[in-house]
């Protein structure tokens, strides 16, 4: 613990890391501006080559990605009027007017620097909290772990789609594709259906690449015909009385930013979205009307999707839960690695936290300086053919699929994927519970056994234990109100509780 | 798409499948173990595929309340698969049906050839040329600077 800062900065000072994390951030900048690709596409494509790599490499590439990737999507929202990404639509909402009145440079400069802000203060509280969180984690069992694999399904299952219905399925059906293969328990066949090709189940970075990459190039098939508008582009380093201006907005907008990124399931979109309904509500005299052009309504999203980067580290290193979909597909690549991201982490490998955060925070610098630069070359990129980046996007997942294990099979397996994929976005399911379910379905079902077999297979005794452990019965009670939210009888408690405070206030 | 008081064209075909899938994912899932106690490896597979089938039957609820879209299997074709989906599916299947006989490199580029030119409509020349350049430059990456051995097939 002692030397931790010697692995912070591990990669500010080794040339290749040091490569690494900035092709990682530019990538990711460019991948998360074009629409189509999204980050977390290019995290589970690139993973399946990077797991031969060491360990550092691997990480340095990958959080340059997610850093890059989270805030590349405000620029082609700004330019163009298409968020590159979810976590980019309220930034075009004021963006685009902006770039309209020709103070396209001013918005991105402006994003830029608050978005570095956003991202200082994730990895700050990454850095503070992570350790404490785990210390507490140490004393979870099985039991809880359980339940924080329940919850974690259960809000992105709730959070994105059109109904719970279809969030539930899309979950439990992740779980069944999970449990594919020999139980690793008993060393029985799970749907093997007596295939060899099936005891080893199916990898879940192939069920990712299917599912985000191939299907969502489907999806994209739509639009491909949409025009490409061009802008003109002058002052980028913005005004330093803006940046002391909005100080206060932006402190709070990471704050929002970092708790929801840090909450399972919820990431950057979603943090974005309700640090500009925040600044909205708040901000009583903007210069300009919202929706309009509002410098505040483009800040409070964008500092907010690059502090939830910090923010959705926090669970994941510390209990294993994912905190959106891009740290899920990092959990898989932590795995592969042979890490078991959890409460143990940081006490077996604390070098590896310390360079995580290190990692996070130079990825963060070179964000700043490409985010500055290269704005012209960026608009000619943007405006490449959807006709010709598809069937590329197809090409890549195919080789990302194969590279996992070098196996033909997992090709078939992702193309399918992709093709069912396509039917369920069209229909409005979501894809992200498949994949939590695909990561945490195994985790719930052998927490649950060992939960089981500790209670002696007594079903009395195995309920009691939820009730009569503190932290089950907190993680019960938090995990029964986020079940009973999802259901009509939601809205009445809450107005008789809203009802009773009235009263109470009177 | 459609509005939310409309189904969508083939909406309810899809989730007849999704329940019939369902179903039998649940009679797999109960061939694993059976009843045989809580804590086998066929519990948690049966609790998920019967959450399946309860929460298709949910939507299968939700959405036959809501009111068909009309012309049911033209909108299909219309809407969900046109014929750049349609032709992209098929030249999906072709790509995997090839792959094992031509190897990844030749499939990769003749699928290449193929969308492109479908999807972008410029000549010959300058779709070969680019899709050449594409597949050179992803040979590049990942054979020769990430060490990916790409699928070999059995005739090249």
């Amino acid at each position: 613990m002692e030397n931790f800062l010697e692995f912070l900065v591990v990669s500010w000072f080794d040339p290749y890391l040091l490569f690494l994390t900035a092709a990682g951030t530019m990538a990711g900048i460019y991948v998360g501006a074009i629409p189509g690709l999204s980050v977390t596409m290019a995290a589970s494509i690139l993973i399946s080559f990077t797991f031969k790599w060491d360990v550092n490499d691997a990480l340095a590439l990958i959080a340059g990605i997610y850093m890059g990737g989270v805030y590349g999507g405000s620029r082609t929202a700004i330019l163009l009027n298409i968020p590159g990404a979810p976590s980019a639509i309220a930034t075009a909402i004021e963006g685009y007017p902006m770039a309209k009145r020709g103070e396209a440079g001013e918005a991105i400069g402006l994003t830029t620097v608050m978005s570095v802000f956003g991202g200082f203060i994730g990895i700050l509280a990454l850095a503070m909290f992570a350790p404490v969180i785990s210390k507490f984690a140490i004393m979870f069992t099985s039991r809880d772990y359980m339940l924080l694999g329940m919850i974690g399904i259960l809000l992105v299952g709730t959070l994105s789609g059109e109904s719970f219905a279809k969030g539930a399925f899309a979950g439990a059906l992740g779980v069944l594709i999970g449990m594919v293969g020999l139980d690793p328990m008993t060393a029985e066949g799970r749907f093997t259906f007596n295939t060899i090709t099936l005891m080893g189940g199916i990898p879940y970075v192939v069920a990712m690449i299917g599912f985000f990459g191939v299907a969502e190039a489907f999806v994209q098939l739509h639009g491909l015909n949409k025009p490409v508008i061009k802008q003109k582009i002058d002052r980028i380093i913005p005004h330093f009385s803006d940046v002391k201006l909005y100080f206060w907005l932006a402190l709070r907008a990471s704050g929002i930013g970092t708790i929801i990124g840090a909450l399972p399931g919820t990431g950057g979109d979603i943090a974005a979205l309700l640090a500009y309904d925040d600044a909205k509500r708040t901000t009583k005299n903007p210069e300009v009307p919202f929706g309009e052009g509002a410098k505040e309504g483009l800040i409070a999203p964008e500092v907010a999707n690059n502090s939830a980067v910090g923010g959705a580290f926090i669970p994941m290193l510390t209990l294993g839960i994912p905190g959106d979909a891009v740290t899920a597909v990092i959990i898989g690549a932590l795995y592969i690695h042979g890490l078991k991201p959890g409460p143990m982490l940081l006490v077996e490998t604390p070098h590896l936290f310390w360079f995580i955060v290190g990692n996070l925070a130079l990825a963060n610098v070179f964000l700043l300086i490409f985010g500055l630069t290269g704005i012209k070359v960026f608009t000619k990129i943007v405006e490449c053919p959807k006709a010709i980046l598809i069937p590329l996007i197809i090409i890549l997942s195919s080789v990302g699929a194969y590279a996992i294990q070098n196996n033909p099979v997992d090709i078939y397996w992702m193309l399918l994927f992709g093709v069912i994929g396509y039917f369920f976005k069209t229909y409005g399911f979501q894809v992200g519970p498949i994949i939590l379910g695909v990561i945490l379905g195994p985790m719930i079902d052998s927490n649950y056994r060992r939960a089981m077999i500790g209670a002696r297979g007594d079903i009395g005794t195995f309920f009691w234990d939820f009730a009569s452990h503190p932290i089950s019965l907190v993680l019960s009670v938090a995990f029964l109100l986020m079940l009973l939210s999802q259901t009509p009888l939601w809205p009445v408690i809450k107005s008789l509780f809203g009802q009773k405070s009235k009263v109470l206030g009177k | 798409m459609s509005t939310e008081n409309h189904r969508r064209p083939g909406e309810l075909v899809f989730v007849i499948l999704l329940l019939l899938a369902s179903l039998w994912l649940f009679w797999q899932s109960i061939l694993i173990s059976g009843f045989s106690g809580l804590s086998t490896p066929g519990v948690f597979p049966m609790l998920a595929s019967g959450l399946m089938v309860v929460s298709t039957l949910s939507i299968l609820r939700d959405t036959a309340r809501r009111a068909p879209g009309g012309h049911g299997f033209n909108r299909f074709l219309e809407e969900i698969t046109p014929l750049r989906q349609a032709v992209m599916l098929g030249l999906v299947a072709f790509y995997v049906v090839l792959m094992p006989w031509f190897g990844f490199v030749i499939t990769s580029g003749l699928f290449l050839f193929a969308s492109i030119s479908f999807l972008w409509r410029r000549n010959f020349l300058l779709t070969a040329g680019l899709s050449a350049f594409a597949l050179a430059i992803i040979y590049l990456i990942f054979r020769i600077a990430f060490q990916v051995v790409l699928p070999k097939g059995t005739l090249f």
